[in-house]
Parts: C-alpha cells; structure tokens; sequence
C-alpha cells in the first residue's frame, strides 16, 4: 500500500468492544452498583436534591430500590420516577454523552457508559422497562428489549435498540429484567458468599442515602447503611473543614471529615489485648471517598488516597483507629475526581490533588498520636474510653483534629548492637581505655562513645 | 547555642549582598505582580535585618517573625523594629499552620523567608512542603540553609541522602562527585528547586511555583538561597517573564563571596565604579593597598549592595 493524497486511518467502533472489552474492567459487583446509581440518580432528581450534603433526613424515604439475584436471572426494580422516552430514544442507550445532553444535577452518572456496559457484563436477553410520568402528567411505559448476541450479529449503522409499548409498572421507575446470564454471572449467583459481599458493599457505599431514607433491598431483604461515627471528648475532637474548589469552569465542594474512629460494640469475648481490641475494627479505618454522595473509596490504607506516596508513610497497624472521609459535590458529575467503574478514584484530578495536603495534614495528625501512644498506652487508652461516639454526619465545624497530648514515658528506641571482633584487638583498645581487664560490654560502649564524639559531636 | 549568640548578623557583606538582590527582586515583582498588602514573614532572629528592608524596600507593613528559642522570643519582642511586627515563638512547623488559616494572614500574598542556619534536614522539607502546599496565592517563597558538604553524610552517602530526603526529583544517576564542594552546593539549589515545582505540580496548585531565586553565598559557611514565586492563576506568564527577563537579578550566576573591606578601601574602590573594564590588582594597588583578584571581581559585581558599616560607641 502506498500513501496517496486523502488517505485516512479509519477510526470506527465495533459492538464488540463495548461488549466485551469494556466490561472486563469492572466486576459483577460493580455492575449491579452501576444500575442502583442510575437509580440513585432517578430518586435525587425525582426529590430535586441539591448538593450531596451530609446529614441525616428522609428527604429519600418515598424510594425503594430492589435487587433479585438467583443464578436464574437478575432484577433491579426501583419507584425513583422512571426513564422518559426522550431519555431512552435520545441519550440512555448511547455510549457516552453527546456535548449537548443536560446531566441530572448533583448526579454520579458521568460517562454514560455505566447502565449498558453493566447489562452486557450480566447477561444476553435482556428487557428495561420503564414507566414515568409525561410532562402532561400522564402515565407513560415503555420496554426495550435487548438480545446482546443479535445486536452483535452486525455493526453496520445505525447501532439502535428497539423501543416497544409495555405495561405500567406499579409505580413510576425502572425495572431492568436479565434472563440469559453470562457465564461469569451464573457462576457467581450462585455464592451465598458473593451475595453477602454484595450486601456488604451496597451497606458500605451507598450509606449516606441510606441514611437519608433510602431503601435498598436483596432478595426481599432490607439492607442497613453502614453507620460511620468518630469519636469526641474534651480531648478528641474530629476534624470538620469545608471549601470550595473549581475545575474547567465547575464548582466543586469539598469536604473533610476525620479522627479517631468509633469501634463497631466489643464482641461478647473479651479480648484483653490492645492490639486485638482495635483490630476489631480494621476493615473499617482508613480514608473515605464520595462522589456526590456515593463512596467511591472505602477504607482505603493504598496509594490511591495518599498512603505510602512522598511524606506519607504507608499503612501500618499502628495506626489503626483512624478514619478520614472526603466528600466532593458537583453539579456536573464530570468535575468529580470519579473512575467509569466508580470503584476507585482518578489520582490525577486538579481538585483531587488540591484536596491530598490537607488529607495528610490529618493523617499525619493521627500518626503522631499514636506514635506518642505507644509510650503511653494507660494513659491514652483511659483517655480514649471517656471519648463517645458522634456520627460523622453530627461533627461539628473544626479545621483541624483535636488529640491529646500524651506524655510519654522517657523510654527512648534504644538499639542493641553485636558484633565479634578478634579477642586480641579487644583486649588491645580495653588497655586503651585504660584497664585490659575491661568488660566487652564496656569497651563496646566506650569505643561507641568515642567515635560519636568524634563523628557526631557532643550533645 | 541560637545562631543569634554565635554571629553577629550585621558584619557579614555576602548576607547583606544576598539581602539586597532579593529584596530588588521582590520590588521588581511588585511592578509585574499584585502585591498588594503583601506580608513578610521570616525569622528575624533578634536583628530583623529582613524585616527592615521589608518594610523600607517593599512598604510592607504587617509581618511575622517565628522565633522557637525561649530567650530568643523575649529578645526578639524587646528588638521589634516595628509596631507591626508579630513576634510567635514556636517552631516554623508549629506556627505556620496557625498562619494558614488566620484570616488576617490566609487572604493577601506573603513574601515568606525561611532562614535556616543549618543543614538542610527533614524538618525544613517539611516546612516547605507546607508552604508550597498552603500560602496564599502570588506568594513569594524563599528558603536559605547551610550548603557545607560535611553537613551531609560522607561523600559516598550523599546522593542517597538526598535522595531520602527529596525522593523522585533526585536522578538515579546523581554522583558522589555532584555532591562534593562547590558542587554540592550547585546541587542542592537545583533539587530543592525542582522539590518545590514539582510539590506544586502534585497538588495542582492554581498557577503552579515559577523559580525566581538562586543564590550561593558565604562569609563564613556557605550558604544556599532558592525560591520561587507561587502565582495566582493566570499570572504565571507575567511571573515568569519578569524573572526570565535579563534584568531579574536573583540568579547571581557565581556564589557570592565579598571580602571584608574597611571602610575606607570600600569608599576608594567605590569611587573608581562604576567601570566597563575589569579592575585589576595593580588598580587596587595604584590605589594604596591590595586585595585578591577574586574579591576585587566580587566588589565590582555587587558594590552597589555592599554594607557600609561602622562601629557605633554606645
């Protein structure tokens, strides 16, 4: 082939990349968390939410999202308002979002990737049924059904989905129906273990609507929001800083919430051990993330929020105890520091960046703390017992953490040296320092004397 | 002991020449720049040299001066050479958070000075980690610490050393050779410079760090002195063409080291400057006396910012 004038490379899609090259950067978990954003996102438009701010309300308790999963199909139903017709013909079913679509304020959709990659990843016969409410306020549904292995049979335009009339559904809102899982979802379906992490995590994430009365269930099984609540005292008070920050022209509000952790109850055993004792509550420490309400992070000790990066050692059990959370709010989704697979963070968002020197700040607060806190244990244990618990929802405005000041035991690190040396030589410098008969011990810290004085200087 | 027992601040002509070009500098930069209710804060030890020419050279009026030894705060008060200046004792590490978010200091630039005595060490990284991280916009930072190679490990150890102190900026390939004598010097200015852009490239900070100040000088240690400007955004172009401009005086290209010169051999060799050719040791000596040729050029350089000073009798 040669080069003639007008050639170009040509640039086209294919199905099968959103099919199944994208999906494999998610997991099945992440799928099903996708589709309880989209709606997420339906319940804060349908309330005319504002900003995800943090508190503790019912302003959700009129929306329920449930989940089925059997390793014969997979539901998610929810009462959060539906997809309008012009959604689903215009926007829903194309991949990404065209310049001029209007985001659904203070949403965590983003990238217009997340509903379809998550039902390609789950099954092949699938039918999103919809039913909202027209701007005439009358009663509209609709179904589009989706057999994934016709639709890739060709990729010749137009790439569409047919839209067919259906039944109402009770309420106004979605229902997605799977019925022909791939092979990874009906292997996983199957787990008691996987649906109890799916429980976990949908308790964890999705905490802080639940705690605006959000109702989300598994199998006809109330799931309840993961309470995080720091603890308070004269001596402890958690940080509470908030600020507003820009980026390509969107606001975006910044929060920071942090201290020392409230532990889940002391189990019916006691465990006498410090180390035990706040082990209990390990998978719970560690730093926090939320987008627009929903947590992207959850108890991370990695690099991703800072840990082990310049002038932040990397976790240590040590420094167990400590939780930080982060929330940013923007009405343009695209402005939040989020990943497509809203399981993690992009560590190269400006506001992101910004936000890390005061993550650290804080962070090294609380390791300082227990850095004094094991040369003080009584003292600091007494003083953490009389700190109660406070919802992190409650904590007051404070721009950096309050920890006491321990005093430590003058017990400075010591280190022990050993080493041989030819008997001869030892006796030699022992007559040096002025009796031969010297205990090894002493020539050794003598000699260690001299050669600090000599190196070091005097203190 | 306090360096301020050890040294007397005011006899020591490559301090103030150093002085002296950064303050024109900053003067420069208030031409370019808003600097308007600019704040100085330094560590004006019981002598406020800085402080002075803050204050003459630049109006500034509102400054801090952090002083962590006990006797030394109480020195300092007793020396304020203005009702302006706040004297806070504690360690820079200590107070320069409470000044981070005082609103009377958190909302106008500074023009901030950490004047160390000694090495380079942890502590002072993460002090201008700190402020790279929290001043105000369109602050300017400079640091100054000592620059002896001795003070840093044995030769051998030095790139590493560094290396754990700077991390990422410092190259893999860094020798011993670079971190010995005059070079080390020449090192250590470029690394924590390159330290400071590349903590305000990690943070995303709006307008980024432009470097502006670079100086080796010595009168009895040498001494290294690096900073930079940390504009709001979109005044990094005008930052960094006042700098980039052939005039910018902050970047003395050789180390700074004035002779100690009577009074008298200073007025007789100023009266000869300036002199678009060379002095030469045979014009000091036609003029009665003699100097080296090294002290000769470096008089000539800077003999416009040199100190006059005299013994006053209390």
């Amino acid at each position: 082939m040669t080069i003639e004038a007008g050639m170009k490379a040509h640039a086209y899609p294919t199905k099968e990349f959103f099919v199944k090259m994208i999906t494999r950067d998610l997991t099945l978990s992440d799928c099903i968390l996708d589709l309880i954003d989209n709606s997420v996102d339906g319940a804060w438009k349908s309330a005319v939410g504002g900003p995800t701010e943090l508190k503790q309300d019912d302003s959700l308790s009129k929306y329920l999202i449930s989940i089925s999963i059997t390793p014969k199909g997979f539901i998610i139903e929810d009462n959060c308002g539906g997809m309008t017709l012009d959604d689903a013909v215009n926007y829903a079913f194309s991949f990404g979002k065209p310049e001029e679509y209007k985001r659904d304020p203070y949403s965590i959709g983003a990238y217009g990737i997340g509903m379809k990659r998550a039902i390609f990843k789950l099954g092949t016969n699938i039918r999103i049924h919809s039913t909202y409410l027209t701007s005439n306020g009358v009663r509209e549904s609709f179904a589009v059904p989706i057999n994934v292995n016709d639709w890739l049979s060709t990729n010749e335009p137009p790439w569409d989905f047919d839209i067919v009339t259906d039944v109402h559904l009770r309420e106004n809102g979605v229902r997605i129906q799977i019925d022909a899982l791939t092979p990874e979802a009906d292997g996983l379906f199957g787990s008691e273990a996987f649906h109890q992490d799916l429980r976990r995590i949908i308790a964890r994430d999705y905490s802080l609507y639940l705690e605006r009365g959000l109702k989300i269930s598994l199998n006809d099984s109330p799931i309840t929001g993961l309470q995080i609540a720091l603890r308070e005292s004269a001596e402890f008070a958690p940080m509470r800083f908030a600020y507003k920050d820009r980026t390509d022209g969107n606001e975006v509000g910044v929060e920071i919430i942090g201290g020392m952790a409230a532990l889940p109850p002391p189990p019916e055993a006691t465990e006498p051990e410090d180390l035990a004792e706040r082990s209990r509550g390990a998978e719970l420490f560690g730093w926090y993330v939320v987008c627009n309400g929903r947590i992207v992070l959850a108890a991370d000790r990695t690099v991703s929020t800072g840990w082990g990066t310049d002038d932040w050692p990397i976790w240590h059990p040590q420094y167990a105890g400590f939780i930080g959370v982060i929330l940013f709010s923007a009405r343009n989704a695209v402005a939040l520091p989020l990943t497509t697979t809203k399981r993690s963070i992009d560590d190269s968002s400006e506001v992101f960046r910004r936000a890390r020197p005061r993550m650290r700040e804080l962070t090294r607060k609380w390791i300082d703390y227990t850095n004094l806190r094991k040369q003080a244990l009584e003292d600091a244990r007494q003083k953490e017992q009389q700190a109660h618990p406070v919802p992190i929802y409650s904590v007051s405005l404070r721009p950096s953490v309050q920890l006491p000041e321990l005093i430590a035991r003058d017990s400075e690190p010591v280190a022990n040296v050993q080493y041989s040396v030819p008997l001869t030589r030892m006796r030699n410098l022992a007559r040096k320092f002025g009796s031969a008969n010297l205990p090894y011990r002493e020539v050794g810290l003598r000699s260690f004397n001299y050669a600090y004085r000599e190196k070091v200087g005097e203190e | 002991m306090p360096s301020f027992d050890a040294v007397n601040y005011s006899l020591r002509p490559s301090k103030s020449i150093q002085r002296q070009i950064v303050f024109e500098g900053v003067r420069i930069l208030q031409d370019t720049m808003d600097l308007q209710r600019l704040a100085y804060i330094g560590m004006g030890s019981i002598w406020f040299t800085d402080f002075v020419m803050a204050h003459k050279i630049l109006g500034v009026e509102d400054m801090v001066s952090i002083e962590c030894n006990e006797i030394g705060f109480r020195r300092a008060r007793f020396n304020s050479p203005f009702i302006t200046v706040r004297v806070r004792e504690g360690l820079s590490s200590a107070v320069l958070p409470t000044l981070y978010v005082d609103e009377f200091y958190a909302n106008r630039p500074w023009m901030i000075w950490l004047d160390y005595d000694y090495e380079l060490n942890e502590s002072i990284k993460l002090d201008i980690r700190s402020v790279v991280e929290n001043s105000p916009g369109n602050s300017i930072f400079l640091v100054t610490f000592d620059g002896k190679d001795s003070r840093y490990d044995e030769a051998p150890q030095r790139p590493q050393l560094l290396r754990s102190l700077l991390g990422s900026v410092v190259p893999d390939e860094l020798s011993k050779e670079e971190c010995e004598g005059e070079q080390m010097r020449e090192t250590l200015a470029n690394l924590v410079i390159q330290f400071m852009g590349s903590i305000a490239a990690d943070m995303a900070r709006p307008g980024g760090f432009v470097p502006a100040f670079r100086a080796i000088y010595q009168d009895g240690p040498p001494m290294v002195t690096v900073g930079g400007i940390l504009p709001v955004r979109g005044d990094e172009e005008s930052a960094k063409s006042t700098v980039g401009a052939a005039n910018w005086p902050c970047r003395p290209p050789r180390p700074i080291k004035a002779p100690n010169l009577t009074i008298r051999e200073a007025a007789v060799l100023q009266s000869q400057l300036p002199c678009p050719r060379k002095l030469s040791r045979e014009d000091v000596q036609a003029l009665g006396f003699d100097l080296e040729e090294e002290q000769i050029e470096a008089f000539q350089s800077y003999y416009r910012q040199y100190p006059a000073f005299a013994q006053i009798i209390a």
